[in-house]
């Protein structure tokens, strides 16, 4: 145990040497307080305040979709915590996707991208999901890239913007963009909330009473709200530059159990759809609960409208559906995860349950002009670009 | 890349010099026996006679050899260029017009070229697939073919090795079976063939996958194949005989993508060679000789 300690101890020393190298003004500064350590950092990638800046103009740049209408900022809006309010993605040409769109905030420390993914790992290799993906299509751009590097060489900010943020490598290419779109992501940090400032901050007003009872009964062995929604960032699917391993938390929370057989619908399986294994079926990754509030609707498919669903769906220990091809009774699934018992709650505790929720929302974070859209509005990379 | 070059020295220091011979293998593509172009409509596809255009047509073959008259195998190395990496190749039938200006190119690859010792040879073998030590590889790092995105699959963390993708002809919209109110119901607009590993467990969260329940890699073998007179054919028709190309099974993706529990799949990706679910593996009838 304790060599494993020191390993994962000495990787994140390794981590932090590439951090503190990066870029060409020496030291990227994570905008975090001293607690909390930065996510881990992909060797091949470290950061830069020149590769944050870059990444950010090509977030919300609708010419990387094969028709100019969708940028990553489409399905990730700032004001939503990035997330964009639909039940399911929209990719070019309207097309429905399969998907809630996940909030991004803190996205750096998911282990685990999407809702179920085990071979995207890194925010590097998940870009090329929506980028390059066919079912469902999302931003289009298979076959398409060399176009796509074309226009963006033709703006005079990309020009000088590769140069700075790849001094050894500027090129734009699908390393160079999928590089910068991470570091911008992992740029993304939220731990300014009224929770933080009350628990970290000294700020003994920063709650409000009905939040700090709510915070009570999220802790509580009635509600077991915490077991799954665990540790800084209320999730057990993360980890920092300082885990040895990180933390994979995906459960069957019972939300379909299609003729009792504990299947889920087709398309949307889980880890299942990666291992084959009966136990997986309807596993999917513990989303964070940080701005919670402002990322309705909520689960993989967007099935609950809003906090007071996804509460009565916990208190049933499953979701029943009563008639269509998706009927069953989620709570008797037999893959389900076996702290989901269900609780008995008044109108009042889930009141205070969902002000705790609210106390988990980082204003600052919804309106960081770090991470808000660069583009003047009549800009070729925004002119024709969809938002939610 | 450095052990590469070392075992290439000792293999060259170790072994006698032996002549080699250039060996080109020559491919055609077709839909039903009609030489495909994408400007092109094709009838009689699948189980419903099915008027359909085709938008794309690419595959990767890897481990091509040719065959001794006692059965034993003569790996071809292949010549590096941009459609050859180690021991794939990417065959690319599709010019970017026509039908296939959606997600296709201009180039086109409708050979393997590369050399082999010399001797007597009676036959050929390939197998359609990209080897599982490139296959899960970091593609915005990969050389050509392999960085080719109309063959990312990256998803799966892999690429296809088969991508024939089917539209009706004449704008007939896909029919969909058994309406459910599903969003995605709506959405298929072709019927799509992607072959590919499925199901690729990683030891570890930063580690490649080490293994996949389906790989999907399928061999074709001719034992009397003369690369200087003959031509490999590929045509997807016989593949989909008993299938009906104009409908897309519900709740599954557009086509046969290779995911387990598609019926789009279930006469298909046998007749590639290939078990899917309860249907055994039939004699592979995508490749022929002539």
């Amino acid at each position: 145990m304790r060599k494993q300690l020191c390993l994962g101890f000495g990787a994140a020393l390794a981590i932090l040497a590439a951090v503190a190298t990066a870029g060409a003004n020496g030291r990227y500064i994570w905008p975090m307080p001293a607690w909390m350590p930065p996510p881990p950092v992909p060797a091949g990638n470290p950061m830069s305040a020149e590769k944050v800046d870059l990444g950010r103009h090509l977030f919300y740049d609708a010419r990387l979709s094969r028709d100019g209408t969708v940028a990553c900022a489409s399905c990730h809006e700032q004001a939503r915590a990035f997330s964009d309010g639909r039940e399911l993605a929209v990719g070019i040409g309207q097309t429905i996707g399969i998907r809630n769109a996940p909030a991004l905030a803190n996205a750096g420390y998911v282990p685990q991208l999407t809702w179920a993914n085990p071979h995207l790992t890194t925010l590097e290799a998940q870009a090329l999901v929506p980028l390059f993906g066919e079912d469902p299509v999302e931003m289009g751009s298979n076959g398409r890239e060399a176009d796509i590097f074309a226009a963006l060489a033709a703006d005079p900010y990309y020009t000088d913007a590769f140069a700075s943020a790849f001094p050894d490598r500027p090129v734009i290419d699908l390393f160079t963009v999928t590089r910068a779109l991470a570091a911008f992501q992992r740029s993304l940090i939220s731990l300014d909330s009224p929770y933080d400032r009350f628990k970290y901050g000294g700020d003994a007003d920063a709650m409000t009473p009905a939040a700090l009872r709510g915070e009570r009964l999220f802790f509580d062995h009635r509600f077991e709200c915490y077991h799954c929604h665990g540790g800084i960032l209320f999730t057990d699917s993360q980890q920092t530059a300082r885990n040895p391993a990180p933390m994979l938390g995906n459960h069957n929370n019972g939300l379909y159990n299609i003729g009792g057989t504990g299947a889920y619908p087709a398309r949307a399986t889980g880890l299942y759809e990666f291992t084959g294994l009966a136990a997986d079926m309807g596993r999917f990754r513990t989303p964070s609960l940080r701005n919670v509030a402002v990322t309705a609707p909520y689960f993989h498919d967007g099935s609950a409208a809003s906090l007071r669903e996804v509460l009565d769906h916990y208190a049933a220990g499953g979701r029943t559906i009563s008639d269509g091809p998706h009927a069953g009774i989620g709570a008797a699934n037999p893959f389900k995860d076996g702290i989901l018992v269900g609780f008995d709650a008044s109108d009042a505790e889930i009141n205070d349950l969902i002000a705790f929720l609210e106390s988990l929302t980082d204003e600052g974070f919804l309106t960081n002009p770090a991470y808000s859209d660069p583009w003047p509005a009549d800009h070729p990379a925004r002119a024709t670009r969809m938002m939610p | 890349m450095k052990s590469a070059y070392f075992a290439a020295f000792l293999a060259a220091t170790a072994v006698p010099a032996l002549a080699e011979q250039p060996v080109t293998l020559n491919f055609v593509a077709e839909i039903g026996g009609a030489a495909f172009d994408c400007s092109q409509s094709y009838d009689h596809l699948g189980a419903t006679h099915a008027q359909m255009n085709v938008t794309d047509f690419r595959l990767f073959v890897q481990d091509a050899a040719l065959i001794r008259a006692d059965g034993s195998q003569q790996p071809i190395t292949l010549t590096a260029n941009d459609w050859q990496h180690e021991n794939v190749t990417l065959l690319d039938f599709e010019n970017g017009a026509g039908h296939c200006a959606g997600t296709g190119n201009a180039p086109m690859n409708t050979v393997i070229t590369g050399e082999v010792p010399e001797g007597d040879y009676i036959g050929v073998s390939l197998t359609l697939g990209v080897p599982f030590a490139l296959n899960h590889i970091d593609p915005t790092l990969a050389s050509a073919p392999l960085n080719t995105t109309g063959m990312f699959w990256t998803w799966q963390n892999g690429f296809r090795f088969l991508r024939i993708d089917f539209a009706p002809a004449g704008g007939t919209p896909m029919a969909h079976e058994g309406h459910g109110g599903h969003s995605d119901h709506g959405n298929a607009s072709g019927w799509y063939l992607h072959l590919g590993s499925t199901q690729c467990a990683a030891a570890s969260q930063t580690e490649a996958p080490s293994a996949c329940v389906f790989p999907n890699r399928t061999t074709a073998s001719f034992t009397s194949f003369d690369p200087a007179t003959q031509v490999i054919v590929v045509d997807p028709a016989p593949v989909l005989r008993d299938a009906d190309v104009t409908v897309n099974a519900p709740d599954t993706s557009p086509g046969c993508m290779s995911f387990p529990g598609d019926a789009d799949c279930d006469s298909v990706i046998p007749k590639l060679g290939l078990a899917y679910g309860d249907h055994p593996a039939e004699a592979q009838q995508l490749f022929s000789i002539r």
